[in-house]
């Protein structure tokens, strides 16, 4: 080491191993990582027609990226959950399944961080919180959560102290204040709400946890969830309806797996997937819903103005499984949910729906124009 | 004979060592206030909280840039120049690009932080600054590093000893580290978890290859040649030294235990972690064994004090670091505020004491100006809490955090209030250690100001902190 070139070779080279492995080893063994189905044919061939997961996200949660990162967020929150023997992030309904490196290879900024001074974030989206609930814990986390130390950002709303268009309301104890996200709060919450590795992969499946729904996070984010219900609903409705969004969140056989496509919050993926919040598919005439909603729908179908082409498998697990009562739950839980308010529907009329279709393939999916034809030839 | 060349090489080292010294210790400032604000706002999140510019996340990032690149690096260029003119018997070269670079790298780091506070920040662990700061950085680097090669090249004896390996590696490895890095993470960018991992090796390696080998150089320098005598078992040492080198590279990545990446990653990084023993003990046994024959003359003069403070921090804290790496106790504390105990203990219990030494050891050799001794001492004892109480807080604190975080049926936010408190006495060790870092500044001001020069330097560091 008394020459300075040799002992600098070797320096290099210390390092050089290293990253070989590091980088350039790894970068060999998953580097070329693609989205792929749920579940693999016998042939480890991808099912035709299968949706690919991971999906992208959509444009404004992208730009919501940025936005977590330059105000440094990772410092206290990781986006990672650990595998069963690494930690108890699953039991502590922090994921379904531990996270697994194809779940980050669409995100241009991966965010894994490594302290958890706050929650993990890689599942915020499945966690039942409504778009408000999330503007209110970003604008001051204190209000909603008594005691956290997470960092309120009030610079991110127009705040004012009356109501108007759009403004959500904030009462913190003293005084009501009435917040206008902007922009970047926006694509922060979109972001938010993107987060969400929901989906089984080859190499990964979900994981039973007995007291998932005993676990606080679950418990609070029931309550927010459920709390801004209509006051007076009868029973039963509210019955129909808590049933039916049960269905609509589950991802496990007797489920309708809807939030996938149309999001937790309704709202669908802007591109991919209609919205069910004020849409008129949704609102309107019950038949052509409960057709769909028996065996799917595919092709192209202009929702709100917004045409969107894509493939909707009859809903259930499996495809085309659920009952008529199931049905009847989960299409009065849409039309009642998101500020949607139409009629609730009755298993008697899916009942009677069904057997004027019963003639029909059970995967032969409705498109646009035959549900028009046959509603006009009514 | 031997006397007049040593004061001419203090002599040539003077105007860019005082520079350095100046600027380091206004960055070191500098981080103090803003860790200072980062702390308080853990314990009232309401603390400055209209304005976006302070907010935790990016005041907290802007603190560790700040503490490394701006103090760390600034303390890394003095010490490593004077202690490679000493050790070479060569004088300083090419003091006004020494100077030059310098001012640029301020400049850098001051746009940088600048960068980061206005919402521009990377998400690579210490590589947050804006990528446009990154060229003028490498390049003022390299300059100075270039120019301590170059007293290093042009040294009397051809064999060399244990703070020059450990200095000129460092010197060495930093360039090539952010190279492997910045290709990795922006030139050819990995997709997906690649840049995790690759950003956590860059964040932990800084510390360990850059900030750590200076230190250790330093205690290796000052130890012998103030206590004028050999190392104990000195033959040691170049194990020690190419097990760091070894090792640190594969070590670093363990914190990835159980996440998305393949598991053979943290597995390497855990082995190696544990191998990282070795090195350790080597660097304590040469340390202590040596203090400890003369543990008066240690306690009496300061800086000593100030770096056997340092070494011992560094050998408890690496075993503690040790532990925390296996699996079984890995899995309660990896991502607990135990984090924050290691960055801490590092860069505030280990390389800043010691650095501390170094200065007061070299400042009046170079400036001919001695420093109170109340002032000197006033500085070790407030530092000496300030790490003590921080380290503490963060360690007991981290052990809280994680053995509660680790029980699925406890809500979060319970865990959470269970850490506050160890947040609340962080929040004052972080006043006393400002408290303590603006003494140290002020010692280094009376010593440096009075010199006609470095009262234009004074200007430009004001001007770049």
């Amino acid at each position: 080491m008394n020459n300075i070139f040799k002992f600098a070779i070797y320096i290099f080279l210390t390092l050089a191993f290293a990253w070989l492995a590091f980088f350039v080893g790894a970068k060999n063994q998953y580097g070329d990582l693609e989205p792929t189905s749920q579940y693999l044919e016998e042939n480890n061939s991808i099912p035709k027609g299968a949706d690919l997961f991971p999906q992208s996200m959509p444009g404004v949660a992208q730009l919501g990226a940025k936005e977590y990162l330059s105000l440094g967020c990772v410092t206290c929150h990781t986006q990672q959950v650990r595998t069963i023997d690494a930690g108890f992030d699953v039991e502590r309904g922090w994921g379904k399944r531990p996270s697994v490196p194809r779940d980050y290879i669409l995100q241009k900024e991966v965010l894994l961080g490594h302290n958890r001074v706050g929650p993990d974030l890689a599942n915020i989206g499945l966690r039942g919180y409504t778009r408000e609930w999330l503007h209110k814990h970003l604008f001051n986390p204190q209000i909603l959560v008594e005691g956290s130390i997470c960092q309120p950002s009030p610079f991110l709303y127009d705040t004012s102290n009356e109501n108007s268009e759009g403004a959500i309301i904030v009462d913190n104890g003293e005084s009501t204040l009435f917040i206008k996200p902007t922009l970047r709060a926006n694509r922060i919450v979109s972001y938010l709400e993107s987060l969400k590795q929901d989906y089984e992969l080859p190499e990964i499946s979900f994981i039973e946890t007995q007291d998932e729904d005993d676990t606080e996070d679950s418990k609070q984010a029931e309550v927010a969830s459920t709390k801004d219900y209509p006051v007076g609903v009868p029973t039963w409705l509210a019955t129909q309806i808590e049933s039916g969004k049960e269905i609509y969140m589950k991802a496990a056989p007797g489920g309708g797996l809807c939030f996938t496509c149309h999001q937790p919050n309704g709202q669908g993926i802007s591109g991919q997937f209609p919205p069910l919040a004020g849409s008129d598919w949704v609102l309107g005439e019950k038949e052509r819903l409960i057709k769909i909603s028996i065996h799917g729908l595919m092709g192209e179908i202009e929702v709100n103005g917004v045409k969107y082409n894509n493939v909707m498998a009859p809903p259930g697990i499996p495809p085309g499984s659920l009952t008529d009562q199931q049905i009847a739950d989960v299409l009065t839980y849409i039309r009642n949910e998101w500020g949607n308010s139409a009629s609730a529907v009755s298993p008697e009329e899916v009942a009677t729906i069904r057997s004027t279709v019963k003639d029909r393939g059970p995967m032969q999916m409705w498109t646009v124009a035959e549900l028009q034809t046959e509603s006009s030839s009514d | 004979m031997k006397k007049t060349s040593e004061q001419q090489i203090d002599q040539s080292a003077k105007f860019a060592f005082s520079f350095f010294v100046a600027s380091a210790g206004l960055w070191l400032l500098a981080a103090a206030i803003l860790a200072y604000i980062a702390a308080a706002k853990l314990t009232n999140p309401l603390f400055l909280s209209s304005w976006e510019f302070f907010t935790y996340g990016k005041i907290k990032i802007s603190q560790a840039n700040a503490f490394v690149y701006g103090w760390g690096g600034n303390s890394i260029f003095a010490v490593s120049l004077w202690i490679v003119a000493r050790l070479s018997q060569s004088p300083v070269r090419g003091t006004i690009f020494l100077i030059f670079a310098g001012a640029i790298w301020n400049l850098a780091i001051t746009f940088g932080l600048l960068g980061i506070l206005d919402g521009h920040m990377l998400g690579h662990e210490l590589l947050e600054m804006p990528k446009e700061v990154w060229p003028a950085l490498f390049i003022s680097y390299l300059v100075i590093a270039f120019l301590i090669l170059v007293v290093f090249r042009s040294r009397r004896q051809s064999v060399t000893i244990a703070p020059q390996w450990f200095i000129i590696a460092a010197l060495i490895w930093f360039p090539c580290l952010f190279l492997f890095a910045w290709n990795g993470l922006e030139i050819n960018a990995g997709r997906g978890t690649l840049q995790a991992i690759l950003s956590m090796w860059f964040g932990q390696n800084i510390i360990w290859l850059w900030l750590t080998p200076v230190a250790l150089g330093c205690a290796y320098y000052i130890i012998p040649s103030v206590l004028n005598r050999p190392i104990d078992k000195y033959y040691l040492a170049i194990f020690g030294f190419w097990c760091i080198a070894g090792l640190a590279p594969w070590s670093v990545v363990h914190h990835l235990e159980g996440g998305p990446v393949p598991m053979w990653v943290p597995a390497i990084g855990t082995v190696m972690s544990i191998a990282m023993v070795f090195p350790i003990a080597v660097a304590s046994t040469n340390f202590h064994a040596t203090a400890f024959k003369d543990v008066s003359r240690v306690w009496n003069y300061l800086p000593l004090r100030f770096v056997i403070f340092g070494t011992l921090s560094y050998t408890i804290s690496s075993y503690i670091g040790v532990i925390f790496s296996i699996p079984a106790v890995a899995k309660l504390t990896q991502f607990s505020i135990i984090n924050e105990f290691h960055f801490n203990q590092r860069v505030y219990g280990f390389f800043s004491m010691i650095i501390f030494g170094m200065v007061y050891h070299i400042l009046p050799q170079v400036t001919g100006k001695e420093i109170g001794t109340a002032a000197k001492n006033f500085h070790f004892w407030t530092s000496a809490l300030g790490v003590f109480a921080l380290l503490l807080a963060y360690l007991i604190g981290g052990l809280t955090h994680g053995v509660l975080a680790q029980q699925p049926s406890l809500a979060w936010i319970t865990v959470i209030e269970s850490v506050k408190p160890y947040f609340l006495i962080t929040e004052f060790a972080f006043l006393i250690l400002g408290f303590s870092q603006l003494v140290f500044v002020l010692n280094l001001w009376k010593v440096i100001v009075p010199n006609p020069f470095s009262c234009c330097e004074k200007n430009v560091e004001q001007k770049t902190a």
